[in-house]
């Protein structure tokens, strides 16, 4: 191109530019609050939203869960100990394994030999058996195998009677003691958190708020506490207090706040400094509205994580103690007492330690996922 | 770069020691056992078994558990032994003479029975025995309880009111033991072959002082087997033949080897996997084993009772109510289904198969079922009970143990009680069986769950429990007339098999006319034992197994 | 800073002082003695053995006596094991724990970084998703219903590995990754959110824009700043091998120390409940120093002066 070209523009072709109003700094998304952003970026958290929905439905049904049905949680009757889940319509479903039958491989040296032992396994009721044969065998030990199927509701002449999860080694209904159990389990779990929120918050915002001697005096109480091994104590107090349920409480609160007093001290420490409270002190505001309008909002974030982070750490505490023998008192069932008893029947009745398994991974899980939702939408980086 | 490489190195090198770790191990395996099979023609006399537990004390005089009695019986041997049918068969005695008043013992002692350090086992190393077994300064628990009262003086020694030389007791001679009782003793036989009554070498004891005991190395043996290695935290040890064993050529097992597993899970996977040779089933293993070739049921004379406290709660003290919770519960149910194991339902104190009556029948058999479950009963005497208590409710406690077949027990049975009588409230308490002990000692519980084992062949060691200061009562059951008749067996009756007979008949139905106890079972174990495991029986009291006879036999 | 480490060592002393005096006088409040078949003793035996483990004595001379017995290393006699030092047992049952405790650690820390580092390298895909439900699961599933599931499978369907008991090496196999699921999923999200946001620091940017190569600034750059925070997490990670040794020693028969207490808690055997306690929290106060210590060697930005952070 000529560069001449360029000093050839007719002059007319400029026009004053109009001065318009400056869009540029225009805010045109709502103005939101710190907790609504918090808010949208948690429900743009799909998993989380997933979860929370999870756990509220678990929560929902350890309420109606029991009432589900006629069973009572302690109603027993050895003579339908030990049966298999059945679900009405889901029993037509064979590969669910709800169709309230139980079934084996039995082996021997030939077809017969492995059929006595499948009906002496079961009751010897051989109308109520179907025999499949997998393997005819060659007459050697344990060379021929057949896997058996045995319909004992049948057997036991309960046709309409329908256990959901199944019942246990005493004739309870495992769905109503599940639900019981997940009751209670997340009973412990919330009050042990809450515990730990009130005192850890009281403690470490005390601490912190007040500083000076009173910090002082209180970290050296709380570095030797840090110190002491909590499941050491919880095992400790377990060991001196009546099991139950508020045992089980105490022994988890005892030692479970110190970490929450930790974050809130060092959350208080960096906000009391900062020029919005300094300002806010200059102008004469009183220490309760500091720490009312200035100190509770900003670290009530931090709170929440954490008292989330500590449900699912209370959960499993508790199915841990009840696991060794130290937990809630039969017939009370929590979540660690039911995989208790589960494990035991493992190899023969899966279905009493799977529906406990699951409740609770699904539970520790949830909660988990739901915490590292909340960190993120509490963390102003991670807004969207 | 190089950096990346190295790294990458050492978690390869991490990840080959893992899998030359598993693989390697499986090569063993298999190797051993084409050796085994193939090289060897004859059976090797070695077998695998599991301890549910390590061995707190070797020591005679201060064991107390099952498996101090279980591994003294195999390395010791005191004047008698037990045989398969449950008599008593040659030990370092050969033979006793009583005399008229059936109150000394004469025991002729065999002349080559050797310690395992070479010392002969005389007369002196029982009375040492019994000595130390009595005197306070031991701290014996077992001593004074298995002697005092048949001994002469054991009693008064183990209080410090006379000297131990005083202890009944005396050495004519190196193999003439002579014993003085304070009664006839009918079952005196028998005893002598538990646990408490087995012989020590002074020598070796006094040297090695607070360490006797506690190891291999401070242990010396004069039974069928000895230690190889072993101490009192030991989670694994081997039992071998002791060549110095008089009667050696009959022990045919040349080595056992233990070790501790306490799951009967995982018990039962080693024995699947035939690292072990037995294998105890839980009642919950049951079901999926009761097929197996291998299962067996081991009958076993301990019965397990509910106590009634009648000093702490009220109610307990009516002899109605007791009357109503010692029937109000189904016990076959109870053994079917949660015990599973073999163990059968008791209707009485003295277990079945346990001893006969002077005319040959089981004592069992013949003083009947004298506490069976029956509901109408046991309504009819809950309604009268709480007429005469003046209340609707009635809440007592229930302390039982804390396994896994307990608390199933627990529940059930609580939950029997409170359904089949109206008005009841049972509540739960679960403790280990070292806690339980404690409460049962303080009395501080309302009903317990407890059992019994023998200590000797007699149904005296049943029935002396329940004399209103036996050491074992502490629920406060007094009955004079229960007292009367038992104490006549020990005494005045002692020589008169046949009136002894009828009066422990008598004694057992006031204690159940009473109500004092509610018997629930007689227990058995359910087991995986291997078909090359032979000769291995169990004893009725003491050692729970013998195996002086064993052998291993062919595998098929 | 050897003020600062005297002055740990002196909490240290007092945590420990503090255990030993809680456990001590929570041990006196319970019933239990060494007497095991009480109702066959008399009361004359029952003095002597009272008197034998010191037991007869008031309180206060016990309490002394104990402190004196810690200061030398002796722990007591235990009760159910006659005649035996606590000490000794706790030497018995240290050595599989630690070398259990040890290779889970290692194991699970590996592991968990290969994990993280993957996620976070591949941040969003499959792969970080994948990984991120990993460690979820690894963080929320119970230890013994991993452990009774590897148990299961691996053992006893699959007969790779020993099913149980201890020995050889092959033994330690199950129970190592059973216990070190958790420091693998504790590692891998924490490896994964430092590398995040190391990747996003300055530094690494001069280094993309300085053309070092993509492994070099991953191994060199971000890895190796993101690993120092790990260190914290180490601690958490202790603790919980502990919690997991309890029911793992016991589903795989391991005689470990934490067997060792849940057994001595359940037949009351209190010295040996007293110094397995004082054992944990003494490994557990020095693990802790050991951590801060570390921190303060490997990251030059932090200075131990006063101790507060």
């Amino acid at each position: 191109m000529d560069k001449n070209n360029l000093n050839n523009i007719p002059k007319d072709l400029f026009v004053p530019l109009v001065r318009k109003e400056d869009t540029s700094e225009k805010i045109s998304a709502p103005s939101r609050t710190f907790f609504q952003d918090a808010k949208r970026t948690l429900l743009g958290n799909k998993p989380a939203v997933f979860s929370m929905i999870l756990i509220l439905f678990i929560i929902i049904m350890s309420i109606v869960g029991p009432w589900m049905n006629d069973f009572g949680s302690d109603e027993q009757d050895l003579k339908r100990a030990k049966m298999p889940p059945r679900v009405p319509v889901l029993e037509n479903v064979s590969w669910l394994g709800m169709d309230g039958t139980l079934s084996g491989k039995f082996q021997g040296k030939d077809v017969q030999q492995a059929t006595a032992k499948a009906n002496a396994r079961f009751d010897n009721k051989e109308e109520f058996i179907d025999i499949k044969v997998l393997n005819k065998g060659d007459g050697t030990r344990n060379s021929a195998e057949v896997e058996a199927t045995y319909r004992i509701y049948e057997a036991k002449d309960m046709k309409d009677t329908y256990f959901w999860f199944g019942s246990d080694a005493l004739g309870r209904d495992q769905w109503t003691r599940l639900w019981e159990g997940t009751r209670v389990s997340l009973i412990i779990a919330f009050v042990a958190a809450v515990l730990d929120l009130v005192i850890g918050v009281a403690y470490g915002g005390i601490s912190a708020f007040y500083g000076g001697r009173v910090d002082n005096v209180m970290q050296r109480i709380a570095e030797i506490l840090v110190g002491i091994p909590n499941l050491v104590i919880i095992l400790l107090m377990m060991l001196v207090l009546k099991p139950g349920i508020i045992s089980i409480v105490i022994a988890l609160s005892i030692t479970g706040w110190i970490g929450m007093s930790r974050i809130v001290r060092g959350e208080v420490l960096k906000l009391k400094n900062q020029e919005f409270v300094l300002a806010s002190r200059t102008l004469g505001t009183s220490n309760g509205t500091i720490i009312r309008k200035h100190l509770v909002p900003n670290i009530s974030g931090i709170i929440i994580i954490n008292t989330m982070f500590s449900v699912p750490g209370a959960i499993f505490f508790e199915a841990f103690l009840s696991f060794i023998g130290l937990g809630i008192v039969p017939p009370d069932a929590s979540l660690g007492s039911l995989i208790d008893l589960g494990f035991d029947n493992l190899r023969l009745y899966p279905y009493m330690l799977v529906f406990p398994a699951i409740v609770i991974s699904v539970l520790m899980i949830a909660f988990n996922i739901v915490g590292d939702g909340l960190r993120d939408a509490f963390d102003p980086k991670m807004h969207k | 770069m190089k950096k990346k490489y190295a790294w990458l190195l050492a978690l390869s090198l991490v990840l080959s020691m893992f899998l030359a770790a598993c693989s390697g191990g499986g090569d063993k395996d298999t190797a051993d056992d084409s050796k085994d099979t193939a090289d060897k023609p004859k059976v090797e006399q070695t077998l695998n078994f599991i301890n549910g537990d390590t061995i707190p004390s070797m020591d005679p005089s201060l064991g107390t558990d099952e498996y101090a009695f279980q591994f003294l019986g195999a390395t010791m041997e005191g004047l008698y032994r037990l045989d398969e049918k449950g008599q008593v068969s040659d030990g370092i005695a050969t033979k006793h003479e009583v005399s008229e008043d059936g109150k000394t013992w004469t025991f002729t002692l065999r002349e080559d029975a050797k310690w395992s350090n070479g010392d002969p086992v005389t007369a002196n190393d029982f009375v040492y025995a019994w000595r130390r077994a009595v005197d306070p300064a031991t701290g014996s628990e077992y001593g004074p309880y298995m002697m005092g009262g048949v001994i002469k003086n054991a009693t008064a020694v183990n209080k410090g009111e006379v000297p131990v030389d005083q202890l009944g007791v005396k050495a004519d001679g190196d193999f003439k033991l002579v014993v003085e009782l304070e009664n006839a003793t009918p079952y005196f036989e028998s005893l002598t072959t538990f646990g408490t009554f087995l012989p020590l070498n002074q020598k070796f004891v006094e040297e090695k002082g607070d360490t006797f005991a506690t190891s291999a190395d401070t242990l010396l043996s004069n039974g069928p087997f000895k230690f190889s290695n072993w101490t009192s935290t030991a989670q694994e040890w081997e039992l071998v033949k002791n060549t110095d064993y008089w009667d050696a050529k009959t022990v045919k097992l040349e080595k056992m080897h233990y070790v501790v597993v306490k799951e009967s899970q995982t018990a039962v996977d080693l024995y699947e996997k035939g690292e072990v040779d037995r294998a105890g089933l839980s009642s919950d293993l049951v079901d999926q084993y009761s097929t197996h070739d291998d299962y067996t049921v081991e009958p076993d004379t301990s019965v397990f009772y509910i106590k009634f406290n009648q000093t702490r709660n009220k109610a307990l003290a009516n002899a109605n109510v007791r009357n109503a919770l010692a029937r109000a519960f189904d016990k076959q149910a109870l053994v079917d289904e949660i015990l599973n194991n073999g163990s059968i339902v008791a209707n009485g104190l003295v277990p079945k198969d346990f001893v006969p009556t002077p005319d040959g029948k089981d004592f069992r058999e013949v003083s009947g079922d004298l506490m069976k479950y029956d509901l109408d009963e046991a309504k009819k005497y809950w309604e009268k009970a709480l007429a005469e208590l003046g209340t609707d409710s009635v809440e007592i406690e229930f302390l039982g143990g804390d396994n896994e077949v307990s608390k199933m027990m627990n529940q059930y049975l609580a939950n029997q009680w409170t359904t089949n009588l109206p008005g009841l409230k049972v509540t739960l308490k679960e403790v280990p069986f070292e806690q339980r002990l404690e409460l049962d000692t303080a009395m501080d519980y309302d009903m317990q769950f407890a059992g019994w084992g023998p200590d000797f062949l007699d149904p005296y060691t049943y029935m002396n429990l329940w004399l209103t200061d036996g050491g074992n009562n502490q629920m406060g059951y007094s009955n004079p007339e229960y007292d009367k008749l038992v104490n006549e067996t020990a005494t005045t009756l002692a020589t008169d098999p046949e009136a002894r007979n009828e009066n422990f008949l008598k004694a057992e139905k006031i204690l159940f006319k009473d109500a004092a106890i509610a018997p629930v079972y007689q227990r058995a174990s359910a087991l995986l034992v291997s078909p090359k495991v032979q000769g291995v029986f169990t004893n009725p009291f003491g050692a729970t197994y013998e195996y002086k006879w064993a052998s291993v036999g062919a595998e098929e | 800073m050897t003020r600062y480490l005297l002055r740990r060592v002196w909490y240290m002393l007092i945590t420990l002082f503090i255990i030993a005096t809680f456990s001590f006088f929570l041990m006196k409040i319970l019933p239990g003695s060494p007497l095991q078949a009480e109702d066959k003793l008399s009361e004359e035996q029952k003095a002597i053995i009272l008197e034998k483990y010191g037991l007869n004595e008031p309180i206060p001379v016990q309490y002394a006596k104990y402190l004196g017995g810690l200061v030398k290393g002796d722990l007591g006699v235990s009760f159910k094991f006659d005649n035996t030092p606590v000490t000794t047992i706790l030497m018995d049952r240290i050595g599989p724990s630690a070398l259990l405790g040890f290779q889970a650690l290692v194991v699970g820390s590996i592991l968990g970084i290969i994990l993280g580092l993957l996620a976070s390298i591949f941040r969003n895909s499959p792969i970080d998703f994948s990984s991120t439900i990993i460690a979820v699961i690894g963080t929320s599933i119970p230890s013994f219903v991993f452990a009774g599931l590897l148990q299961y499978v691996f053992a006893v369907k699959l007969g790779w590995f020993p099913v149980a008991l201890w020995g050889t090496s092959a033994h330690t196999i199950l129970p190592t990754i059973a216990l070190a699921i958790h420091p693998m999923a504790t590692a891998a999200r924490f490896t994964r959110t430092e590398m995040v946001e190391v990747l996003h620091s300055n530094y690494i940017i001069t280094a993309r824009a300085k053309g070092v190569s993509e492994t070099g600034i991953i191994l060199k750059h971000g890895l190796r700043n993101a690993l120092i925070p790990l260190i914290t997490v180490l601690g958490p990670m202790a603790v919980g091998l502990m919690t997991g040794s309890m029911v793992i020693e016991q589903i795989f028969a391991i005689p470990g120390i934490g067997e060792q207490f849940v057994t001595s808690v359940m037949v009351n055997d209190y010295p040996t409940i007293m110094g397995t306690t004082l054992l944990f929290a003494f490994g557990f106060i020095v693990i802790i120093l050991i951590i801060d210590l570390l921190y303060g060697l490997i990251d030059p930005r932090i200075r131990l002066a006063g101790g507060n952070k």
